[in-house]
């Protein structure tokens, strides 16, 4: 009986943590419709700023503490300032998502380059010795925990409920427009819930810190496990935020107790899918209901980025020579080797484009089909001596049967809850990774894994996978492209931004999404084979969360919607460590911040940029008359 | 124009729905003749565009039934019943941004295609085939509404009016039998509603039946065989033109008491339409 009640204990003080960060969402999204992701940033953020205070300027507890917090929340502001609120005026929400997916990126790159990889601990605020109430122990930190949340819960509440402020904020929250009418500065009410989210992050990061062990990547577990608490307990609300994250805490110690650690986190996604499944908005719901005939504001910040076919058939034979004469002028080495992983990356960057680029539906879970066919093809040549290309096959019939046990939740979802989904499966396959050790070797890889062959012929060396790549990059484009340009293409692109206007014109707005999301699933798993045959290794960390948030950084910088785009954004951040070393250790940073940029300025992507570029040389005479209309505008 | 011969295109029976309190229809019931143009009008917030969604199952009745053609199509989803032929616009322009004109108005052929995505990514002989017919089709309709200057424009980049007229030879391109218009000559001016009259006219010499909303009373009373009146969630009136332009209690649902009809035209009203 003990025991269970000190796992109780345990689980509210790890829920205290997630509902604090839920309630960071919560806020953020109930005023802007955003889920900011980079949520879990300022709590890493605030602690290991907190770390550096007492270790190195030897504050006290108390005050590094604070600094902690006022420099994440500084940093919370000017962030906000600088990406967040000039997003949201030209973003579409999906975009905002991968946007915030950016932002994580990048802070995640930051506290790599100024922390470095290696954990951290923090000693606790009063002591170690735990304290006893009726018998269970509780450790100080604990009290705290709980003291905080519920102090910081009170504060929000009288913030909100009964000031000006907090009115303001609620009027934002329930309805912008007519928050804008009333007078309010929305852009600036935006901020402060920004800032605000920042701070609460970063009070959750402090107190929580001497509990944890911290890593430059722990930022991403907070934001997940807010964003699952979130997700369970309702977004739009903050009583269902807060129950979410208890519930989450609960969860998770009680799976680990009574089943296993490995499985825990599978337990707590395998929670959220049935959540998701059952009560899509939550179990607490919000209560206001949606008009479904109105629009959603279709922000356009995109220009249409189209070659005329003689120019995109003349660009692609040149590339396509050039590419094919580029191994005689490099030095076989590691640019080569870069070039040949750009390559496999960029097949499943071609089905994320298709998914995302095209039909818009943003997933964040990318990487776990590449693992699903990566240990699929190894796993059967290491251990059964299967053929690679069947490996591969069986690899993507596999990633293909997973999609479609996946689309019966997701297709019900849309915008940030299929982002969530994605999310949950690419956790839940990485967690089963490291889970099931006797099949993928657990967290330290999967090794003797043999070279891609196909009848009799092995692709062992960098070249000859280099020119595998070519064939098979090269085969795809032309495949999908004809597809692209067509009735399918059209369809996707309608759904992307209005799917009740597609459906009202007769297109199957279902079957669009499910082969969308098929095709990713598909070539996502034979990008992921081939990675492990070219690796002759593989292990949870090249196939897990980061790779997905990489590759959605490599599709937006290459330019989503434009087929071919993707390959520039997989070259460009695959061989940046590859041609000036010292700046491997700031791939993650520029990733990240480059994904903000291009969202910011860019929003075609390089690829967008340089049709523009050429668009401008080729500039025909008989451009079309300018669009005046006089009365023609309402 | 005779009514009651045959099944009628459109028969909506006793439709009823309320948003809380708001009751938008209440026991609305017409029918829509086949090969006719039909107007609905009504002063804002008559419940008209609600009426849509509700023949469209975008949002659910609480009671009553649609028969498109005689087949019940109450609780069809919105795609079966556009797949059926019920084809319609929506009062906000709704064209796809990043998509050009053409591209836009091919997205109404969709349902009708016979290549397969399979077949399109092999770049079979007869899918290209198809869709240079599809392109020529679609840039005669262009032409026809004096937009296919702009046929590679990135379509939100138009005019409003534009984005409207572009939206109704959209729904054409899916082949309709009936066509239901929401509000199209919003944001046109005086000869661009001409054409747009013509081109109703048009539409309905090829046999497409139309249920049209407009606040446009010249353009009502211009093409419509039928029009029914809409107040405040019920059916006040319906008849021809004429008729129910002469009827006090319409004379009286618009202007209030005392009015003429010639005041009609003072109601166009597009301000609703305001977009940021
Ligand atoms: N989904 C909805 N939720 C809540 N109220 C709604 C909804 N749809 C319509 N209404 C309300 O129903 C009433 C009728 O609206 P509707 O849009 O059908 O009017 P309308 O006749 O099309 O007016 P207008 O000429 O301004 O377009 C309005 O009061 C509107 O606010
Ligand atoms: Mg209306």
């Amino acid at each position: 009986m003990t025991d269970f009640i000190q796992l109780l204990v345990g689980g509210v003080l790890t829920g205290s943590i997630y509902a604090l960060i839920a309630l960071g969402f919560s806020l953020v999204y109930r005023v802007t419709g955003v889920i900011n992701l980079a949520q879990g940033a300022f709590c890493i953020l605030a602690a290991l700023t907190c770390h550096s205070l007492q270790a190195e300027l030897g504050w006290p507890v108390w005050a590094a503490s604070l600094g902690g917090i006022a420099m994440t929340v500084a940093a919370g502001a000017i962030t906000g300032a600088l990406t967040f609120v000039p997003g949201l005026s030209r973003l579409s929400n999906a975009n905002m998502l991968m946007m915030a997916a950016g932002l994580l990126t990048m802070a995640e790159g930051g506290i790599l380059v100024l922390w470095g990889s290696q954990p951290y601990a923090l000693p606790p605020f009063s002591g170690n010795r735990p304290v006893e109430i009726a018998g269970i122990l509780v450790p100080t930190q604990g009290l705290w925990v709980v003291g905080t949340t519920l102090l910081t819960i009170a504060c929000l509440w009288y913030l909100l409920a009964r000031t000006r402020l907090g009115r303001a904020l609620r009027a934002c929250a329930e309805n912008p427009a007519a928050a804008r009418l009333m007078g309010i500065d929305v852009p600036r009410m935006t901020l402060l819930a920004f800032t605000l989210a920042a701070f609460i992050g970063a009070v959750a990061g402090v107190v929580i810190a001497p509990a944890t062990s911290l890593q430059f990547d722990t930022g991403r577990l907070f934001t997940i496990s807010g964003f699952v608490a979130v997700a369970i307990g309702g977004i739009a609300s903050f009583p269902g935020s807060i129950l979410g994250g208890l519930l989450l805490g609960l969860v998770n110690h009680f799976a680990t107790a009574y089943v296993s650690s490995l499985f825990s986190n599978a337990i707590a996604l395998g929670l959220l899918l049935v959540v998701l499944v059952w009560r899509p908005s939550g179990l607490v719901g919000a209560g206001v209901t949606r008009r479904q005939d109105v629009r959603e504001e279709a922000r356009v910040w995109k220009h249409v980025v189209r070659l005329k076919p003689p120019v995109a058939w003349i660009t692609a034979g040149i590339a396509l020579v050039g590419a094919a004469l580029l191994p005689t002028v490099l030095p076989e080495g590691a640019i080569l080797s870069s070039l040949v992983i750009a390559g496999i990356l960029f097949i499943a960057l071609l089905g994320l484009d298709i998914l995302m680029g095209y039909a818009g539906q943003v997933s964040l879970g990318q990487a776990g089909f590449m693992a699903i066919g990566g240990y699929t093809a190894a796993w059967l040549a290491v251990e059964h001596d299967v053929a690679p290309l069947l490996g591969v096959l069986a690899g993507m019939a596999l990633s293909l049967v997973c999609a479609l046990v996946l689309s019966v939740v997701t297709l019900r979802l849309r915008g940030l809850y299929l982002a969530l989904a994605t999310l949950a499966f690419g956790l839940l396959v990485d967690s089963f990774a490291i889970g099931f050790s006797d099949i993928t070797g657990g967290p330290s890889g999967l090794v003797g894994i043999p070279s891609f062959a196909v009848g009799g012929f092995e692709f062992d060396t960098p070249l000859s996978m280099y020119y595998l790549v070519l064939v098979l990059d090269a085969v795809l484009v032309l495949l999908f492209a004809g597809a692209i340009r067509a009735s399918f293409g059209r369809a996707l692109q309608a759904i992307r931004t209005d799917q009740m206007a597609a459906a009202a014109l007769g297109v199957d707005v279902v079957k669009c999404k499910l082969t969308a999301f098929a095709i990713s699933a598909m070539l996502a798993s034979l990008s992921g084979s081939l990675y492990a045959f070219f690796f002759h290794f593989l292990s949870p960390e090249m196939v897990g969360t980061a790779r997905s948030l990489e590759l959605v950084a490599m599709l937006v910088i290459g330019g989503e919607g434009t087929l071919v785009g993707p390959l520039l954004g997989g070259i460009l951040l695959t061989m940046m460590p590859a041609v000036f070393q010292p700046l491997a250790s700031y791939k993650t940073f520029f990733s990240g911040a480059l994904l903000v940029l291009c969202f910011l300025r860019l929003p075609e992507g390089l690829f967008g940029g340089a049709v523009a570029g050429l668009g401008r040389l080729f500039r025909s005479r008989q451009a079309p008359p300018a669009l005046v209309g006089e009365g023609m505008a309402p | 124009m005779n009514g009651t011969t045959a099944t009628a295109a459109l028969s909506v029976a006793n439709l009823d729905r309320s948003f809380g309190g708001l009751r938008a229809t209440s026991d609305v019931s017409f029918d829509v003749a086949e090969g006719t143009i039909t107007a609905l009008i009504g002063p804002n917030g008559a419940g008209k565009t609600t009426l849509f969604n509700l023949i469209t199952n975008i949002i659910r009745p609480n009671a009553g039934k649609v028969l498109f053609h005689g087949h019940n199509i109450t609780g069809v989803t919105p795609a079966r019943i556009a797949a059926m032929g019920l084809v319609r616009t929506f009062q906000t322009a709704r064209v796809f941004p990043g998509m050009t004109v053409l591209e836009n108005v091919l997205v109404g052929r969709h349902r009708l295609l016979h290549a397969g995505t399979l077949a399109q990514m092999l770049w079979l002989p007869h899918t290209r085939r198809e869709e240079r017919n599809l392109a020529a089709q679609a840039e005669a309709l262009l032409d026809a509404v004096g937009l296919a200057s702009y046929r590679d424009t990135h379509a939100v980049d138009l005019p409003m009016g534009a984005q409207k007229l572009l939206e109704v030879i959209r729904a054409l391109m899916a082949k309709p039998r009936l066509l239901l218009l929401d509000e199209p000559a919003a944001g046109l001016n005086d000869s661009e509603t001409e054409e747009l009259a013509a081109l109703l006219r048009a539409i309905r010499e090829t046999g497409i039946t139309v249920l049209v909303v407009e606040h446009n009373m010249s353009l009502v009373m211009n093409v419509a065989d039928q029009v029914v009146v809409l107040e405040a969630g019920a059916v006040i009136a319906r008849g021809r033109p004429d008729e129910v332009q002469r009827n006090p209690r319409v004379i009286e649902a618009y202007l209030g008491s005392d009015a003429t009809t010639q005041d009609f035209d003072a109601q166009d009203s597009d301000a609703e339409e305001a977009r940021p």
